[in-house]
């Protein structure tokens, strides 16, 4: 298909078992936040997660983040 | 239940399986070169399901007729499945045809739900819950497919005409010859499958005219 439709990173949590911590497992492309669920499911399906959620990347919002190191990642 | 009503729900879950069926070989073969990589493992994930889910029916079906023993594996349909679906050659076909083969199920399958017997709720609650995500993935690419350049769209709705067509025609038929299945309260007497189904269509090629939103 074609390039027209603008699709989204969103990053994928999943929790293992209740009272476990809620881990970053990767991340899908989809132009929807319904696609983004369908696919994170069958992309991240190897366990039998009690939790999975989608974050679209765009929605976080970053407190603090890394400098880079050399002067072309943004660094001195 | 009565050998009629019998004979009428093997029918049915004949039709949903035949299709399902179908669709889960037709999902390996063209979804395993879909557009992206997310949409090839999603079609495989979606192939699993309705395989599954087939296999699910005609054992169904196969108790039904009062079959003991191993069951036979079904390699092949049973004739009923939608002409659409039989001839699915390419991506928009099978996306186009997924979508009408899950929602008309869905509407039949809601419908017998409703029966709340439990020989029935036991049977296809789960298959009709897994069933949703089938509808999504579908409906997704189907607005996908129809915000497109080029000539998409057009073979996209094409698709869709074809596919939903054959979905109204079976939807139809149970509202009209269902009589059995309804005399025994397995199916409503004010049954409404097929306006339902082709709302369902035109607000998807309505959502299909809007920019991809997300929230």
């Amino acid at each position: 298909m074609s390039a027209v439709q603008t699709r989204y990173e969103y990053d994928v949590f999943t929790r293992i078992k209740r009272g476990d911590d809620l881990v970053h497992i990767g991340t899908v492309a989809a132009p929807s936040d319904e696609l983004a669920k369908v696919y994170a499911k069958a992309v991240y399906d190897e366990e039998n997660w009690v939790e999975m959620c989608v974050v679209p990347r765009r929605h976080i919002k970053w407190v603090k983040q890394p400098e880079g190191l050399f002067e072309a990642e943004g660094g001195r | 239940m009565d050998q009629q009503t019998v004979t009428e729900l093997i029918a049915l879950l004949e039709q949903i399986a035949d299709n399902k069926l179908l669709l889960g070989d037709r999902l390996v073969e063209i979804g395993v070169s879909g557009p992206d990589l997310e949409a090839t493992l999603g079609a495989i994930a979606m192939a699993q399901g309705e395989l599954g889910h087939a296999r699910l029916l005609y054992h169904w079906s196969f108790d039904l007729r009062g079959h003991t023993g191993k069951k036979p594996d079904v390699t092949e349909q049973t004739g009923k499945a939608f002409s659409t679906v039989l001839h699915i050659s390419n991506w928009i076909e099978l996306i186009a045809n997924l979508y009408v083969a899950s929602a008309s199920a869905d509407l039949v399958i809601k419908a017998l739900l409703d029966s709340r017997r439990p020989e029935i709720v036991n049977r296809l609650q789960k298959l009709w819950r897994e069933q949703q995500e089938h509808l999504l993935y579908s409906r997704g690419w189907l607005e996908q497919l129809l915000q497109d350049a080029g000539a998409i769209p057009t073979h996209t709705r094409q698709a869709l005409a074809d596919a939903s067509q054959c979905g109204s025609e079976w939807l139809s038929s149970i509202e009209q010859q269902s009589r059995q299945l309804t005399a025994a309260g397995i199916l409503s007497p004010t049954l409404n499958l097929a306006a339902p189904f082709q709302l369902q269509i035109s607000q998807l090629l309505q959502a299909g005219q809007r920019a991809t939103h997300v929230h």
